[in-house]
């Protein structure tokens, strides 16, 4: 039908090597992608300090990639797509970039009137929200 | 087409198999955004409240975490397998039951996901007077901790719909059930899994060798 | 109806309520836009109207401080969200972009018509805050004040805004999409109208900032309702935590604000001028620059908040970059006028209007960047005066510039000249009249959102406040003979302005399907020569 000619022709485009091939690169993702989850979770058990937080981002990191580039087919993509993709997560760096600058050079003074938990964040009890 | 149609240029709006696909990135690129504000909130939590977001973190369920990131990884797989078949004539027919597949392992995540957020409001985690933990910092974890799984669980509803719905529309042979519309919701899907992909370290990872 | 008797045009094409609330038709949708922020607008000026006579004397004693906390409230919100971000690109952008570019509807026809019902299904929400009670916090619902000690109907409101915010994201989204796909095969990027490209970049920002503050709006009502502390300073939250993620929106809305006047202005000057548009290709790039740049300076906002100064000094470095490119607009603009064959149509009135008013905006917004002025003029009128030039001297000038210049194409009629002159210059009368006297009492140090001050700021007050009624005769005014036209207006013809695009070359007002025969997209975007004779008034 109408319907069916106008997609074959626009995945004619995508479908490249054939279902053999995607299905072999699907199946291959999905073990990485998998793997790459418990190396995530062994690393949270050993003692590496603030690389424990990197190493968590940077598996997650690529575990993403995996799915944008393979999955989601960005691999296939062409600029347009790969531009909407990337403009997205641009736009968010700039907030925390931008925003950090704040958080990075901003002065705790903490003055006396304040409740005493401000002071000794990680000793007393804190109240009841 | 009628007479009124202008020549050369796509002439039913929508119809365009790439202004579909374009759409939904640009809608995917707004839900990066979305998400990022929350994203942010955790990043100054983070490092403003170490010791509360270690506490917090630690009082999540890692096994149910593990488990149910294992559950939206092979669902994203499954749906990519979906389109995959779609574009293969004679695979078209598993088209469908992918779809449920991913859609029932959505479902399971959802029930994992409860059963972990019903042991946490009977620990106490949950914020509020009777707060389990006292140290800084624990209780706006947990309160993000809520609300991103939260809006997360949210997105997954509507994902669970759509590729239920077209599962069902594919096996009736609806129209509207096309390939386009198969790979638009497998794209959401797959936002909804890296979405996921994030939080599973951010919230259940930070403070694990303690 | 029969088969050889089709609609005339897309007014034609159904004539019960149901055709026109489950229409696709991005015309209809335009002028569902329209009457819905024609109502808001008139909401949002009323609480205005009663904030100047409050003002006009220096004691507080026509509203209460509660009420007046409100009154301002209510009067950004409205103005803001429920107006100002959706005029321009719902209801100019809406009905010109598919003609502009020689396509029949935009690229997701139902999408638009969902973005209108969230748009008045946000706008009823907030109108139900605001006759419950209404909300003091201000427009920028700053923390820990929204979230901790307001006792009105602020997540009432947020939600309003939430869904308000997902109707610009679909609309932004419907645009950038269109923009892409459906162009005539002829008309590439740089033969795009400037106002398509004020679509375009508008909608970029549309789609990457308004879901941020579709989040922070969560945060406010999660922090109000359920206390969880991420802005609140006793719990180790941060209520600066608030203003980066609100003015990361609201920074780059104004530019949403802004860039589809520019493009409306971009569409009238050349035309009245009879010469193409100066610089087109800077022109263009200005857009995109803007656009850009305007991620990068929110924290202007907050430079008194108790953020850090090499932050603001970094935000007022940028504040200064992003005025660089509508610096450019405005030369290039003047610059078409040189050796022209101008007319002063009510359409270029408004726009030149614009160019004057904007620039005077743009420029005391430089003072605003600038540390060492802005803890002077922070929280002064200076700060009111400067973003009413810009949203008002330019926004809505801007606005109705558009209007009475694709009024004869949207609906055939023409507007009667006289008065649209006349209303034109009680509208720039009573705008200056209204809102120089602010930069001074902001200079003097008159605080803003407050309705009581001290005896010397009243003679400026008092001035303020007559600008604000002869400036609402000069919106009422439209408002009459718009409406009369549509019954007795002179019938207009394909193009009564001789003006260039593409949206000219289809009858007024258009048929359904826009076109009835394929447009020709010319070889020169903005071919206007002054030395052609002046094209025939309409009929």
């Amino acid at each position: 039908m109408a319907d069916e000619r106008l997609d074959e022709a626009g995945f004619a485009r995508a479908a490249r090597a054939g279902f053999a091939r995607e299905r072999r690169t699907i199946g291959f993702a999905w073990i990485a992608l998998l793997v790459l989850m418990l190396a995530s979770l062994g690393s949270a058990y050993l003692k590496l300090g603030p690389w424990n937080m990197a190493a968590g981002l940077v598996i997650a990191g690529i575990k993403a990639a995996i799915v944008a580039w393979l999955f989601m087919r960005l691999r296939d993509a062409g600029t347009l797509i790969r531009l909407a993709a990337v403009a997205g997560l641009g736009a968010w760096c700039l907030l925390v970039a931008l925003g950090g600058i704040d958080y990075a050079t901003r002065t705790q003074t903490p003055s006396p009137v304040q409740r005493p938990q401000q002071l000794l964040p990680a000793q007393a009890a804190s109240e009841p929200g | 087409m009628t007479a009124t149609t202008l020549t050369d240029a796509p002439t039913e709006p929508g119809l365009d198999p790439d202004a579909g696909k374009l759409g939904m990135w640009v809608f995917l690129a707004s839900e990066l955004l979305f998400f990022g504000g929350l994203f942010a909130a955790y990043l100054y939590g983070r490092s403003h409240l170490p010791a509360g977001w270690a506490e917090g973190s630690r009082h999540t369920d890692v096994l149910l975490g593990t488990v149910n990131t294992a559950v939206l990884l092979t669902s994203s797989a499954a749906v990519a397998l979906a389109v995959a078949c779609e574009e293969e004539p004679r695979r078209r027919r598993w088209t469908a039951r992918l779809l449920a597949l991913t859609a029932a392992l959505g479902v399971a995540f959802l029930v994992l996901k409860g059963l972990e957020w019903h042991a946490e409001w009977r620990e106490h985690l949950v914020p509020g007077p009777a707060f389990a933990l006292h140290v800084a910092g624990a209780q706006q974890f947990f309160a993000l901790y809520f609300v991103m799984t939260g809006l997360h669980g949210v997105h997954m509803v509507g994902g669970i719909a759509a590729l239920a719905l077209l599962a069902r529309g594919r096996s009736h042979r609806r129209a509207w059930a096309s390939a386009r519309h198969v790979e638009a919701a497998a794209l959401y899907w797959h936002f909804v899994d890296v979405v996921w992909i994030f939080l599973y370290p951010l919230l259940y990872l930070v403070s694990r060798h303690g | 109806m029969t088969t050889d008797t089709l609609p005339a045009s897309y007014l034609d094409d159904g004539l019960t309520l149901r055709s026109w609330l489950a229409t696709t038709d991005h015309k209809r949708i335009a002028i569902l836009y329209a009457l819905a922020i024609t109502a808001f607008f008139f909401v949002g000026g009323a609480a205005a109207t009663i904030i100047r006579m409050e003002l006009a004397t220096p004691a507080g004693d026509l509203v209460s401080d509660d009420g007046y906390d409100k009154l301002f409230t209510a009067h950004g919100v409205i103005m803001v969200w429920l107006f100002l971000i959706p005029s321009i690109p719902s209801v100019l952008g809406n009905f010109l972009l598919p003609l502009m570019l020689g396509a029949k509807d935009l690229a997701f026809p139902r999408l638009n018509l969902l973005s209108w019902y969230l748009y008045v299904a946000g706008g009823l929400l907030t109108l139900e805050a605001l006759l419950l009670g209404g909300v003091d916090t201000g427009w920028t619902f700053y923390t820990p004040y929204s979230t901790m000690f307001s006792n009105t109907y602020v997540v009432l409101t947020l939600v309003g805004v939430f869904v308000t915010g997902f109707s610009s994201i679909l609309t932004g989204l419907n645009f950038i999409v269109t923009i892409h796909t459906l162009r005539a095969p002829a008309m590439g990027w740089f033969k795009l109208p400037l106002f398509a490209w004020a679509m375009y970049a508008t909608s970029l920002i549309l789609v990457l900032a308004t879901p941020v503050l579709a989040i922070t709006t969560l945060l406010v009502c999660a922090e109000r309702l359920f206390q969880i502390g991420i802005f609140d300073p006793a719990f180790g939250g941060d209520p600066l935590l608030f203003q980066h993620l609100f003015w990361f929106y609201s920074h780059p809305a104004v530019y949403v604000m802004v860039l589809p006047a520019m493009g409306v202005v971009s569409e009238i000057i050349p035309c009245f001028a009879r010469r193409p548009v100066f610089g087109y290709d800077s022109m263009a790039y200005a857009i995109l620059a803007i656009a850009s740049v305007g991620f990068l300076v929110w924290g202007h906002h907050m430079f008194v908040s108790g953020q850090s100064l090499a932050a603001s000094m970094t935000f007022s470095l940028l504040s200064f970059i992003v005025a660089i490119p509508s610096a450019i607009k405005v030369f290039n603009w003047t610059a078409t006028l040189y050796k022209g064959s101008i007319r002063f149509d009510a359409p270029m009135l408004y726009a030149l209007g614009f160019v004057g008013l904007f620039t005077i905006g743009g420029l005391t917004g430089l003072f605003l960047a600038s540390l060492a002025l802005d803890v002077h003029l922070t929280d002064t009128y200076f700060v009111v005066a400067h973003f009413h030039y810009i949203m008002v001297g330019g926004s809505v000038m801007a606005y109705f510039a558009g209007l009475h210049f694709w009024w004869p194409k949207a609906t055939g009629r023409m507007y009667p000249e006289v008065w649209a002159r006349i209303a034109a210059v009680l509208v720039f009368i009573g705008f200056n009249l209204t809102f120089f006297p602010q930069f001074l009492l902001g200079m003097e140090g008159m605080p803003r959102r407050y309705h009581a001050y001290p005896p010397q700021f009243q003679v400026l007050n008092l001035l303020s406040s007559a600008g604000a009624g002869v400036l609402a005769i000069g919106y009422l005014t439209p408002l009459v003979y718009l409406a009369w036209s549509l019954a007795r207006g002179k019938a207009a013809g394909d193009n009564p302005f001789g003006a260039k695009g593409l949206e000219w070359e289809t009858r007024s007002p258009p048929p359904t399907h826009n076109f009835d025969t394929p447009p020709v997209v010319p070889a020169k975007v903005y071919d206007y020569h002054a030395d052609e004779p002046e094209p025939e008034p309409a009929p």
